[in-house]
């Protein structure tokens, strides 16, 4: 998708990834996940109490310390938000205001983070952070195919998510993506999930 | 990241240790994936890990074993022999012996008791922390953790439990004064320091293990703290009858004006940034959300601790500290809207682990009176010359404050012209007769 299409839709939406279905709109992975299982479609149903529970804190795991990784980097990185950040997101707006917004907006990520104690963290230190996350979630998944064995689940999603758009999205520098190369179990994993469900789409941009 | 060492030898000093640390080796060893372990470092914790690296002192650190149940501590477990060669008997694990005195942490010379000698590390760790209250023996809940921590690993540390955070070194609480005179005040920078200094808790976690605990601190944050945080802090009625009436209470004058006060802002600021994506117009909508979702990690914090005694078997982790601090301040606080601990009682497991560590860990601290007020003589006296002082402080303020606008409104004048006279308002009276006259 290109910039100013992509900054578009996430002004409609406000959020995206959204789905739309006949007059209603759902944004953002958790409530989609919910109206997805109203309609009867659910990935967990076959996991345990215990599993369950995994499975929910994993999720946290990947959206406290994944997201949040993303996001310093998008925002607090000088390198990075110089060179993609400001002028990604000020795209769709003219002169004066892309930059004020970007202004704004990096602003407001930057309290964010002092907020959770990331203020006054390096890159390396969230590097390092990135690094044990990945760790961990590259010990729950083990030699499995996906992180609850036989069946993929809304965390190998959202954790598929992640990481491949770490690997793919090209940035200033590659330390991120380097770090997730660390583990190979999770590049398998990438790889199957990829060449499974989306290869319809011809292209495997992971080689 | 492992922030706590594993008996790797080579690091643990000069070679005579090998062959003495052999069995606790093969014994750990035995445990399946210890080589690469995962960081037990909570999530938005800073891991220092340059700092583990870098630290290649051999420091043996005996705590003091004797008082906990043997139960909790597998042989030999958290002790780690540093440069010192003890006697044999010394690293016994079953008696815990005295001769290895509780604050004797420098590397001994040869001999069984090493005492208390003045190594490097002089100073034992000093930790600051908010008093007790309600039955516990901390109200805040960052210093809840970090003594929990503590005395799960039975670390030696001088624990001061303070009502006045501007008496703390680094003037907020907790703070952690380690014998290098360097001041902690992060919770997760504390309990990473602690493990550096081999305190560790998560030792003999294996590599899942130590990856659940990563998730489940990760589930803590995100859905039950800003819970905890609204409860506390920002329902008003609870806010109002017993958060800051104990620290009002607790606190010294002047700052019980306005320090809980200021505290509640703190917390809301933080409240507002953790929740920060949601739309702030629909308020109610929004705590009816984090209800539901922290009510839901209550039962999947349950269903995750089952029936065992600890969430990784029988000792217990860091993981432990923390749900322990978390629950344990959501049971005991007698809350006037307490629509989550509601909810918690009903989770029989949970209140079992949590009076169970309460008793294990804190037994003279839960038979605490609440506010320290209430301890007869003490306080009493203590409070005594300050109220007194207070007092007459208030009263001479008062009188000042008159004089001085009567001196400046002219109702009384100071004549200075002849000194004879009679000074005051005589003198004033005189002239005014003297007018009508």
């Amino acid at each position: 998708m290109s910039l100013v299409a992509e900054a578009f839709v996430s002004q409609i939406a406000g959020k995206v990834p959204f789905i739309h279905v006949g007059n209603q709109v759902v944004s953002e992975l958790g409530p989609i996940v919910q109206f997805v299982k109203a309609k009867g479609h659910s990935l967990s149903d076959g996991l345990d109490e215990v599993q369950k529970a995994e499975m929910k804190a994993y999720m946290e795991l990947v959206n406290n310390m994944l997201l949040t990784a993303e996001l310093y980097l998008q925002w607090c990185d000088e390198a990075t938000v110089g060179e993609i950040t400001h002028a990604r997101y000020g795209s769709p707006y003219p002169w004066p205001l892309n930059h004020i917004l970007a202004y704004q907006k990096q602003w407001e990520v930057k309290r964010k983070m002092k907020a959770i104690g990331w203020g006054n963290k390096t890159l390396d230190q969230v590097l390092e952070d990135v690094d044990q996350c990945c760790q961990a979630l590259s010990q729950r998944l083990g030699t499995q195919p996906y992180f609850f064995n036989k069946q993929p689940t809304e965390l190998d999603a959202l954790v598929f998510g992640h990481l491949y758009t770490i690997l793919t999205t090209r940035l200033t520098n590659d330390e991120l993506s380097e770090k997730v190369k660390n583990y190979s179990n999770l590049l398998a994993f990438c790889r199957r999930i990829e060449q499974h469900y989306f290869e319809d789409h011809g292209r495997g941009r992971l080689s | 990241l492992l922030s706590g060492d594993p008996p790797r030898s080579p690091r643990s000093g000069p070679s005579p240790q090998g062959p003495r640390s052999c069995p606790r080796h093969v014994q750990f060893g035995s445990s399946p994936q210890s080589q690469p372990r995962s960081p037990s470092c909570p999530s938005p914790g800073p891991a220092a890990p340059s700092g583990v690296r870098g630290s290649t002192q051999p420091r043996c650190r005996d705590s003091p074993r004797p008082a906990w149940p043997a139960a909790l501590f597998r042989c030999g477990g958290r002790l780690w022999m540093g440069r010192r060669p003890p006697s044999p008997e010394a690293r016994c694990p079953a008696p815990r012996r005295p001769a290895a005195s509780p604050h004797a942490r420098s590397p001994a010379s040869s001999g069984t008791s090493p005492g208390p000698q003045a190594g490097k590390m002089a100073a034992p760790m000093e930790l600051f922390c908010w008093s007790g209250g309600w039955g516990l023996p901390s109200v805040d809940l960052d210093s809840l953790a970090v003594l929990t921590y503590a005395r799960f690993t039975g670390a030696p540390l001088k624990v001061h439990k303070i009502t006045n955070p501007w008496r703390s070194p680094s003037g907020t609480l907790p703070a952690l004064q380690t014998s290098h005179g360097e001041v902690i005040s992060v919770p997760h920078k504390i309990i990473t320091h602690l493990r550096k200094e081999k305190y560790n808790a998560d030792y003999d976690l294996s590599a899942r293990q130590g990856a659940d605990t990563l998730a489940f601190m990760s589930l803590l944050e995100e859905k039950l703290l800003p819970v905890l945080i609204h409860t506390f802090w920002i329902d008003t009625k609870n806010y109002v009858e017993v958060t800051r009436k104990w620290y009002a209470e607790a606190m010294p004058f002047p700052l019980n004006f306005f320090l809980p006060g200021r505290m509640q802002r703190q917390y809301m600021e933080r409240l507002q940034l953790l929740c920060g994506e949601h739309r702030p117009e629909d308020e109610e909508e929004l705590e009816k959300e984090l209800y539901q979702e922290a009510r839901e990690c209550l039962t999947l914090l349950s269903q995750r601790l089952g029936s065992q005694k600890f969430f990784f078997g029988d000792a217990p982790a860091s993981l432990d500290a923390f749900v322990f601090s978390y629950l344990v301040l959501l049971l005991q606080a007698k809350l006037p809207s307490g629509k989550l601990q509601a909810h918690l009682r009903g989770l029989h497991n949970l209140c079992a682990y949590c009076t169970h560590i309460l008793s294990l860990y804190f037994p003279w601290d839960g038979a605490e009176v609440p506010a320290p007020r209430q301890t007869p003589a003490g306080p009493e006296t203590e409070e005594e010359p300050y109220r007194r002082r207070n007092q007459i402080l208030s009263v001479l303020a008062g009188l000042a404050a008159m004089v001085g606008y009567a001196l400046l409104s002219g109702i009384v004048s100071i004549q200075r012209a002849t000194p004879a006279r009679v000074p005051g308002t005589q003198a004033l009276g005189m002239a005014e007769e003297d007018e009508e006259e």
